[in-house]
């Protein structure tokens, strides 16, 4: 069984300018210990996707209105409210994106990552506040002790992130959902982010939820790789398939856009055309098609369903498998990931 | 810390100066002939004109005047009355009492009503509840404060006397000062900020609700009342301190309309007075009384505002 | 509107009526929001919240109503109601005190007047302090504010300390002593009420102009060679309106209520002109045998300031101003 078994979730937010699907039949599993990156633009039910497995989507306006969020085979959406409780900060667990905001200004950084330990662990003041340190210490926070008596805005952005991951593990949980942890970043501490996570998963065997607009960063680290475009899955399988054999030429679109040297014969980037459509009228059929170079009649006139090419790997384009048109079209690459 | 307080403190110089200019050029630009205006209605002999002229210094220059105006206040020296035979210093301790009962009595009615409707109303957004919290918040802000004490008084006070029912008294501090001549003052003067009160608590709790800490808090499985309690109240409760310290400041300048509904004796019924009567000893003393007294809360509110917030009192910036 | 509003306040603390925050509905509200912003303008959107706001139409009509009576009081009030302030003593003990009536809708006053008529008449007057007093802060306020805003520095801390001196001073003594100095008569209280509102007016208009004066466009037009004048005008106001509109809207209420306070206080506008405060004023030592000369004249006072506090409420939320000091 699957840590995580995530079918057919389908998040809308019923707003006052019409129907927003914002995740509409999102499949996907998370085993012990692994990493899946989920990668699309801004938009694409990434970040709604989270919250959804924490249910932290604001209701009204929003709704998970289907599917099924099975951890360890337990239904998360239908658990009672201090079931979910039970689980969120202590089996599952979430860093934020921008970790200027996401801390309380008026706590001290100690105080709120012993906070989970208080409340999961029904630890003292004492106790929590010492494990606070062991915990800063390990994201790499010198002088831990002392800084765990700082407030938040007396830290960088960098190392507030790291605060926000040490609060995250504080109960050692089995999955952390890390929400576009480095996009408020700068580029060189986006990196080290990245590889304290990755480190840190060494140690704790947590399995991480990457959430991610760029796919080179989870390129170096998933295990498996979810495409989403307009809240709906456009590829799915290991970080190999996705990344070595893409099938959806959305996928192709991110992997000509990134900025490497790895993709073959191309020295320069390629971003793909046009803007994220708008969620509230969602081109008909398949909802790229407005932006993909291959798009024919039937693109625009029926949804494609997602099919399953090989174990594991499973694509939503009407011309996914044609050998012919894979081969003529997608983009190689090369090299180790 | 301390810095900061030293220059907020400085800051207070140049308006206290300001004030107490803008004050002096008031009473002497006043038109007519300065002694008769300033000994009143009464017909002065010569004698008696040249003795009111010396005793008070009034052939002086103004700039002189004024300087030994500022002098004596220095001393502690706040002149004397016209009218009433008193220290003007003298009059205030007797009065200043009788506002401050008052000012922290409405300020009571305040903290309590004020941040509870404001956090229930904040919690149960959008319910029956809500819509009355809003609606009576702006019904209270528009009501002419005097009518309302007008209105109780014949309510509470007279009617409900008739229907033999318990009723308030309309009128004085009691003898001795009681707790129950204090209702219908302290209702009344706290109704408008009240009003205030509920709507920055409900409107900050629901600005702080929307942020990302709260998500974060939600986050980490703590339940609904705790996220309000810990994280959302201490946030959203700093404005709402600010606001309800300034009122504190303003309402310890007396209320000149309550007080005249109730017959509450306090400075701002005897400030009034003295304006009528043209006695600005009594003026200039009550109004450099009141400012002092305000700027001084005024300097305690920021002083609160930074133990408040960490970010302020780190930072040691400038408000 | 701060210190206009409240009775016996001195400082105008933090403004309390700040919006509310809209829900977060993550990236779903975020592309909602981008599509509503491609196609309509700022005003007409506004235009349309604001119609969609219940309370802020039924405040607007409750304005429209009573600026009809009061344009239109001599076609009708003195024929249906009887005169406001002209009374004849020969049938005055018949005529006074008369409860409400269908003759006398709202009873007659010690005078034998009408205390409908005296209402109806009496709107001029709270209309024209409102309109009248809020003028001259706007007018003030804007000056100030903006140069403060517009040169900084030194003219910024005079101004602002100017208006600290002002804010200082508890407002309904600074405004009797005002009219102490002036004279009494409603003209005068007009100028004292709205000299004493600019500097609320003019720390609105100052933050707003600097909140608008860093963006490029003003750089730009500098770089154009305008002149500081035109930028101001041009550029800037335009820009720092919608609080401004909203202040403006609510500081006509509170016009409204200090010239009220100020009548009851008999510092105002003085029989035989009828005044709302001042009507309030006079029923006070009858209100427990004639209840109905004190409850007319309170609920015309009320219910027209929170006509303009609904449609203040209303066009802040409608133009989304952040509201502070």
């Amino acid at each position: 069984m699957a840590l995580l078994q995530v079918n057919d979730l389908r998040t809308h937010f019923f707003t006052r300018d019409g129907l927003v699907k914002a995740v509409d039949g999102v499949t996907f599993s998370l085993d012990k210990g692994e990493t899946l990156g989920v990668v699309g633009e801004s938009g694409s039910g990434k970040s709604v996707t989270a919250m959804s497995i924490m249910r932290l989507t604001p209701d009204p306006p929003g709704k998970v209105v289907g599917g099924e969020v099975l951890y360890k085979g337990a239904d998360i959406l239908t658990m009672s409210a201090a079931e979910v409780r039970d689980l969120r900060g202590n089996r599952i667990s979430m860093v934020f994106q921008d970790p200027m905001t996401s801390l309380n200004p008026v706590y001290r950084v100690g105080e709120q990552i012993g906070e989970a330990i208080r409340i999961h662990k029904k630890a003292t003041k004492r106790e929590a506040f010492e494990r606070a340190v062991e915990l800063l210490d390990l994201v790499g926070i010198p002088n831990p002790r002392s800084r765990a008596k700082d407030f938040p805005h007396q830290f960088s952005g960098g190392m507030r992130q790291r605060a926000m991951i040490a609060m995250a593990l504080a109960c050692d949980p089995d999955i952390l959902i890390a929400d576009e942890p480095t996009t408020a970043l700068d580029v060189t501490i986006q990196a080290q982010i990245l590889e304290l996570m990755m480190s840190l998963q060494e140690r704790t065997g947590a399995a991480i939820i990457m959430i991610t607009h760029d796919l080179g960063i989870v390129a170096d680290m998933a295990d498996r790789m979810l495409v989403l475009y307009a809240g709906r899955p456009v590829e799915y399988g290991t970080a190999r398939e996705v990344f070595y054999s893409p099938l959806h030429p959305y996928t192709w679109g991110l992997l000509e856009s990134l900025p490497r040297q790895d993709i073959e014969g191309k020295g320069e980037l390629h971003p793909i055309k046009g803007q994220p459509p708008s969620l509230i009228d969602v081109p008909t059929g398949c909802s790229f098609h407005p932006r993909c170079p291959y798009a024919t009649a039937i693109c625009s006139a029926e949804l494609p369903e997602t099919r399953i090419i090989e174990d594991g790997h499973s694509v939503a384009c009407h011309f996914a498998g044609e050998a012919g048109f894979t081969r003529g079209n997608a983009v190689k690459t090369k090299g180790v990931v | 810390m301390g810095k900061y307080i030293l220059r907020r403190a400085f800051q207070m110089i140049p308006v206290f100066l300001g004030v107490t200019l803008l004050l002096f050029i008031l009473t002497t630009v006043i038109p007519g002939d300065p002694v008769a205006i300033r000994a009143g209605e009464r017909a002065l002999s010569p004698a008696a004109r040249a003795a009111f002229v010396e005793k008070y210094n009034l052939d002086a220059p103004l700039h002189e005047q004024y300087f030994t105006y500022l002098g004596g206040l220095l001393s502690g020296d706040l002149g004397e009355s016209y009218r009433q035979n008193r220290e003007v210093s003298q009059i205030y301790l007797d009065l200043y009492p009788n506002t401050a009962r008052l000012a922290l009595a409405a300020i009571f009615v305040e903290v309590i009503i004020g941040i509870a409707a404001g956090i229930i109303s904040a919690i149960k957004r959008y319910s029956l509840l809500d819509v009355l919290v809003t609606l009576s918040t702006s019904i209270l802000v528009s009501l002419p404060v005097f009518w309302l004490g007008m209105l109780m008084q014949v309510f509470f006070g007279i009617k409900f006397k008739e229907w033999g029912l318990p009723y308030l008294p309309i009128s004085g501090m009691g003898d001795p000062p009681d707790l129950i001549h204090l209702v219908m003052p302290a209702i009344t003067l706290a109704s408008v900020s009240t009003a205030y009160v509920a709507r920055i608590m409900r409107s900050q709790l629901l600005e702080v609700m929307g942020q990302d800490y709260i998500r974060t808090a939600i986050a980490k499985g703590l339940t609904d009342g705790a996220v309000v309690r810990r994280h959302a109240l201490k946030n959203a409760l700093i404005p709402v301190v600010t606001f309800i310290g300034l009122d504190l400041g303003a309402m310890m300048s007396g209320a000149i309309l309550t007080e005249t509904i109730f017959n509450w004796p306090g400075v701002g019924y005897a400030i009034f007075a003295a304006i009528g009567q043209r006695d600005w000893p009594v003026v200039m003393g009550g109004v450099v009384l009141i400012v002092i007294v305000v700027m001084v809360i005024n300097l305690l509110v920021d002083i609160s505002y930074a133990l408040l917030d960490p970010r302020i009192r780190y930072e040691r910036r400038a408000v | 509107m701060g210190a206009l509003m409240r009775d016996d306040k001195t400082t105008s603390a933090n403004d309390p009526m700040q919006p509310t925050a809209p829900p977060t509905a993550g990236e779903a509200a975020q592309v909602a929001s981008k599509r509503s912003g491609k196609s309509r303008t700022l005003w007409s959107d506004a235009t349309r919240r604001l119609r969609r706001n219940r309370l802020a139409m039924i405040g607007l009509a409750w304005i429209f109503i009573i600026v009809v009576i009061a344009l239109s009081a001599d076609l009708w009030a003195p024929q249906w109601l009887g005169s406001p302030s002209e009374f004849d003593s020969t049938t005055m003990g018949e005529l006074k005190h008369l409860p409400p009536s269908a003759e006398h809708p709202f009873g007659t006053d010690k005078r034998g007047l009408d205390v409908a008529s005296r209402i109806v008449y009496g709107s001029r007057y709270s209309l024209a302090v409102g309109i009248i007093a809020t003028s001259i802060a706007l007018s003030i306020g804007l000056v100030m504010g903006t140069l403060a805003a517009y040169y900084g520095g030194f003219i910024d801390s005079l101004v602002m300390r100017l208006a600290d001196v002002f804010l200082a001073f508890p407002y309904i003594l600074f405004a009797i002593a005002l009219i102490a100095v002036l004279g009494r008569g409603f003209v005068n209280l007009f100028i004292a009420i709205g000299v004493l509102a600019w500097p609320t007016i003019a720390r609105v208009v100052r933050s707003s102009i600097l909140s608008v004066k860093e963006n490029e466009y003003v750089d730009a037009a500098r770089a154009l060679g305008a002149s500081d004048i035109r930028i101001m005008l041009r550029h800037m106001l335009p820009n720092a309106m919608a609080p401004i509109i909203v202040y403006g809207t609510m500081s006509i209420g509170g016009a409204i209520l200090s010239e009220a306070a100020l009548s009851f206080l008999g510092l105002g506008v003085q029989f035989p002109d009828p005044s709302w405060g001042h009507m309030l004023s006079e029923a006070r030592g009858e209100m427990i045998s004639y209840p109905w000369l004190m409850i007319f004249p309170g609920a015309a006072i009320l219910t027209t300031v929170l006509a303009f506090v609904l449609l203040g409420d209303g066009l802040r939320d409608a133009l989304d101003v952040k509201m502070k000091d």
